[in-house]
């Protein structure tokens, strides 16, 4: 999810993340906000995404991640995967021809 | 892969990435923070909801930590710095300790390096492990052959690559121009394919190739050492081409040596290779010997096919140069002689074939040092262990695992045996230092220990080995808690039943056992070494100054003689000299020279003659070495000869061939062995007693001593001997002055008085007792300072018992006796182990003593006494401290 909003909000610091995330999913995910450090952690680890400081609109200091070659590669891997998991289960919960 | 990169670089950032999180996160707050106030909440309720939205800010710095670096390292980081702190906090804990171990640590890489310098250490040249040499024994064989042997060797094309031929590095006369003054300088005379085969390059210039070794003395060209170059001549390029004085001929330098190259010997460092064509005399005589062979063997030889290869060469070179010598007992003596192959990887030396047994013997007593400062830590620990009852209680209780806390207290002992190791490495090298001073004075010997990289791992791995040792016990020993009652009064309940055989006892009564044999053993190498210093040499003149003169080999016999009156004179002359004289071979191990003869009239040499060991002395030489004649008189001062040729005998001789005859002067000897009666009489006119010539463990010889001017062969310059009457060491630089104003072309070679002859004849005896000495010493304190602290701490525990005791009556006296009586006991514990052990190392070390048996009971007996003493001075403060004890105050005390 944090890459899919990477791939289409552009770099985007923390906060604007955690705020974008909980509109998409229109409150269904109510996590505390501060758990998506971690998560940012592991995917800049893997190496999906990168960090560089920057200043926001409001001229503070803020950290930009921002989605890497490996990621958007990521994502269509991932995308492909749940697609198919969907196609295989649609196949199981539809029911019998 | 990548994710373990990053995490293992964050853990070197860690203050940076904390401050970049801490940024990230009040970001975000204060964002949220924003939208709160713009929402209407005032800014107080603002920050609380907007705190609320986040989330716990300490757990998600926890849980991103363990995200970031590897938890495992960072654990052990926090552990490490806690022990560090844990040890600050005890500062003569952990000097005594880290002291204690340092001194183990050190002692044991000391004789390492001397081990590893001596035998592991390769020379430093290509495939050092093809090299052999070949040793010369049986017969008068002691290690080097003879020129026309050692081609005989280098034909072997089919087992050898390459033979070189080295002279010994021997001293010589050097001038750096015509003008300069003469030195003394190591030259070691070489084959030309020497540099070739070993592999050695150049610093500077060239190095000899074959075609500069063909001709008997017509290659004068020399290679520097880099060293000497260094040394002497400041690295300076012009000494290419440089013409300097070698001996009696003018050498041109051709190159340097690189560096780090100092010849195949180890307690040899020559500063000039010459070719061997250059060595005065006849170089391709079968009896001169001087030649050491080393040769580089072909991939796939084995040493099975060499030694064959070697006694073929051998039979074949001994049937040419002697299969045909009239005397048939020398033919015998000759054809004796063999050719033995040895590994040379290691370089070659004299010293280690001596030294092997008795660094053997060192290294066994440094290890039970280390034993010794391990247990003396690992009761310090133990102690330690106790102190901290409460804290390790405290975090037993709090969850901490048992395995946790063990490994926290082994980081501690991790820690004080690394620290140990560091100063042991200093230790070291101030052991190897001393250790060197030992070495004997000669210019032959001078060998370098310098540390490399198996001794660094030799040092750590001992540390490792100590840690484990003194820390694992207590370690275990610590955690072993009850964990209510620590937590309460942090003593351990019932601490008064085990306090007599608890673990620091036993410690202790091993840490004496330990000194037991310590003690033992240098104890018997003190006795050992007494026992050498107070044999008979037969003289007593241990003053004298002995050196040999140097002279040009150009010069005359007849120059010679009146070069060594003239010098004669002069230093009799000189202020503090009682008396001049000169010998050869020399008074105190200066060599061996023998010669055949008959003694009319004696059963000996009726049928062929006898070889007895000769000596061609000076007039005065035996007063001057203060060995007073027991009949008869020396020989007359050169120039007063009548035509009798005379000769003085010792007592050995005297029993031998003059048997029942109290004294021989009068007798008659003959020197010319051809006929049974004799030919030319030589008359005895002097009885000498027996000299111990050729050491101090040498067997007396019969020898016979004729005046120099009679020796024949007398071509060669004698040990000059001055008896002094004052400190040798100011009389030194007068005799090198007169030696210089006698011939500005004589040097003076290896000058010692007999006493550091004699010193350095036993130095290894000397230093195995200095050694043993000093750590049984070591070992003695150690005990003694582990035996007072458990003996305090006991005192200590049992304050209310003995409180009680003294209240209901019982006197100080007892009190106080009863404190020795636990003192003796553990010390009487400690012997009794420890003197079977003694037993046995006695035995191991019985080849190194002299005259003593490995059951000496004196000093069994003294070592008995000294630790009973020991105990005693050790029990004495920790007994007045109980005798002391106020009962009011303890039973007070709860």
């Amino acid at each position: 999810m944090v890459l899919r909003t990477l791939e289409s909000m552009g770099p985007q610091h923390g906060f604007g993340l955690a705020k974008r995330i909980l509109q998409i999913s229109e409150g269904i995910l109510d996590l505390n906000q501060g758990t998506l450090y971690p998560a940012l952690l592991r995917l800049e680890q893997r190496g999906w995404i990168e960090s560089r400081w920057g200043l926001s609109e409001k001229n503070r200091k803020a950290k930009f991640y921002e989605l890497t070659r490996t990621g958007q590669k990521q994502i269509d891997r991932e995308t492909d995967d749940w697609q198919r998991a969907v196609a295989l289960m649609d196949r199981f919960l539809r029911p019998a021809e | 892969m990548r994710t373990f990169w990053m995490r293992f670089r964050s853990l070197f950032r860690r203050r940076k990435l904390d401050a970049e999180l801490s940024d990230e996160v009040r970001f975000h707050l204060e964002m949220l923070e924003d939208e709160a106030c713009e929402r209407g909440l005032d800014p107080h309720a603002a920050r609380l909801a907007a705190q609320r939205e986040f989330g716990g800010v300490d757990q998600l710095t926890e849980t991103y930590r363990e995200h970031r670096g590897i938890a495992a390292i960072e654990i052990l980081r926090k552990d490490i710095v806690h022990a560090a702190r844990g040890l600050l906090r005890s500062p003569s804990f952990t000097a005594a300790a880290v002291v204690s171990l340092a001194l183990g640590i050190g002692a044991n890489t000391a004789i390492f390096s001397f081990i590893n310098t001596l035998m592991l250490r390769m020379l430093p040249v290509s495939h050092p492990e093809q090299l052999v040499t070949m040793y010369r024994v049986g017969g008068w064989g002691r290690g080097y052959g003879s020129y026309p042997l050692y081609l005989g060797v280098r034909e072997r094309h089919d087992t050898f690559s390459g033979v070189v031929a080295r002279s010994g590095a021997g001293p010589e006369r050097f001038r750096a121009s015509a003008l300069a003054r003469s030195e003394s300088v190591s030259t070691e005379f070489v084959s030309g394919n020497y540099f070739s085969v070993l592999g050695v390059t150049p610093a500077l210039g060239r190095l000899f190739y074959d075609s500069d070794n063909v001709t008997p003395h017509a290659h004068p060209v020399a290679v520097l050492s880099y060293d000497f170059w260094e040394r002497r001549f400041g690295l300076d390029p012009a000494v290419i081409g440089k013409a300097v004085h070698v001996g009696d001929d003018i050498f041109t330098i051709v190159g340097v040596a690189r560096h780090g190259f100092s010849g195949v010997a180890i307690d040899q460092r020559p500063d000039i290779w010459v070719p061997a064509m250059m060595t005065p005399g006849k170089i391709e005589e079968a009896g001169n010997h001087w030649v050491w062979i080393l040769a580089r063997r072909r991939p796939g030889v084995s040493m099975a096919r060499i030694q064959a290869t070697a006694n073929d060469v051998m039979r074949r070179y001994l049937a040419e140069f002697y299969g045909n010598t009239p005397n048939p007992a020398f033919r015998q003596f000759a054809m004796e002689q063999r050719l033995e192959v040895r590994d040379a990887r290691a370089g070659l030396s004299s010293l280690r074939d001596k030294f092997g047994k008795p660094l053997n013997v060192l290294m066994a007593a440094v290890g039970l040092v280390l034993l010794v400062t391990c247990v003396n830590v690992a009761n310090l620990m133990l102690a330690r262990g106790v102190a901290r009852r409460r804290e390790i209680a405290l975090r037993l209780a709090l969850g901490a695992s048992r395995g946790r806390v063990i490994r926290q207290l082994m980081i501690e002992s991790l820690l004080l045996g690394g620290m140990g190791c560091l100063l042991g490495l200093a230790v070291a090298r101030l052991g190897v230092r001393a250790l060197l001073l030992f070495l004997p004075h000669s210019a032959g010997v001078r060998m370098e220990v310098s540390p490399d990289a198996t001794v660094l791992a030799f040092a750590a791995g001992v540390s490792l080995a100590a840690v484990a040792f003194f820390g694992l016990l207590p370690a275990w020993r610590a955690t072993n808690l009850d964990l209510g009652s620590s937590l309460k009064t942090g003593v351990a309940p019932g601490a008064g039943r085990h306090s007599r055989y608890g673990g620091r006892n036993l410690l202790v009564a091993a840490q004496v056992a330990l000194s037991v044999v310590l003690v033992v053993v240098a104890g018997l190498f003190a006795r050992s070494l007494s026992e050498l210093r107070s044999i008979d040499i037969g003289f007593h003149e241990r003053n004298v100054l002995t050196f040999m003169l140097n002279s040009p080999s150009s010069w005359k016999p007849e120059e010679r003689t009146h070069f060594r009156l003239r010098l004669t004179e002069r230093l009799a002359s000189l202020p503090g000299v009682t008396s001049v004289s000169y010998g050869m071979p020399g008074p105190y191990l200066g060599g061996m020279s023998s010669t055949g003869l008959r003694v009319p009239g004696s059963a000996r040499t009726a049928n062929e003659p006898a070889m007895v060991a000769m000596q061609s002395v000076g007039p005065h030489f035996f007063s001057t070495i203060g060995s007073p004649l027991l009949s008869g008189r020396e020989f007359e001062t050169v120039g007063a000869s009548s035509d009798r040729k005379t000769a003085i005998v010792n007592q050995a001789f005297a029993r031998l061939y003059f048997p029942g005859v109290a004294d021989p002067t009068g007798r008659v000897v003959s020197f010319d062995a051809s006929r049974p009666d004799g030919g030319e009489p030589t008359y005895i006119v002097g009885l000498a007693r027996d000299i111990l010539h050729d050491g101090l463990r040498a067997k007396v010889e019969p020898t016979i001593y004729v005046p120099t001017a009679q020796a024949p062969g007398m071509s060669v310059d004698p040990w000059v001997l001055v008896r002094p009457r004052v400190n040798p060491s100011t009389l030194w630089p007068l005799v090198r002055q007169a030696v210089a104003k006698a011939s500005p072309d004589v040097t003076i070679d290896d000058p010692r008085t007999i006493r550091e002859r004699i010193d350095d004849s036993i130095f290894l005896e000397r230093m195995v007792a200095s050694v043993s000495g000093f750590f049984g010493l070591l070992a003695l304190v150690l005990a003694g300072v582990g035996l007072y602290g458990v003996l305090s701490y006991n005192v200590a525990l049992r304050t209310n018992e003995i409180g009680v005791r003294v209240a209901l009556g019982s006197t100080r006296g007892r009190i106080a006796r009863q404190v020795l009586a636990d003192g003796l006991l553990l010390v009487g514990l400690g012997v009794a182990a420890g003197l079977p052990l003694s037993f046995a190392a006695g035995r191991i070390a019985s080849s190194l003593l002299y005259g003593i048996r490995p059951a000496d009971a004196v000093t069994f007996a003294t070592t008995v006494i000294v630790l009973l003493s020991a105990g005693t001075a050790a029990a004495l403060i920790p007994a007045r401290r109980a005798s002391s004890i106020d009962p009011m105050l303890a039973l007070r005390r709860e």
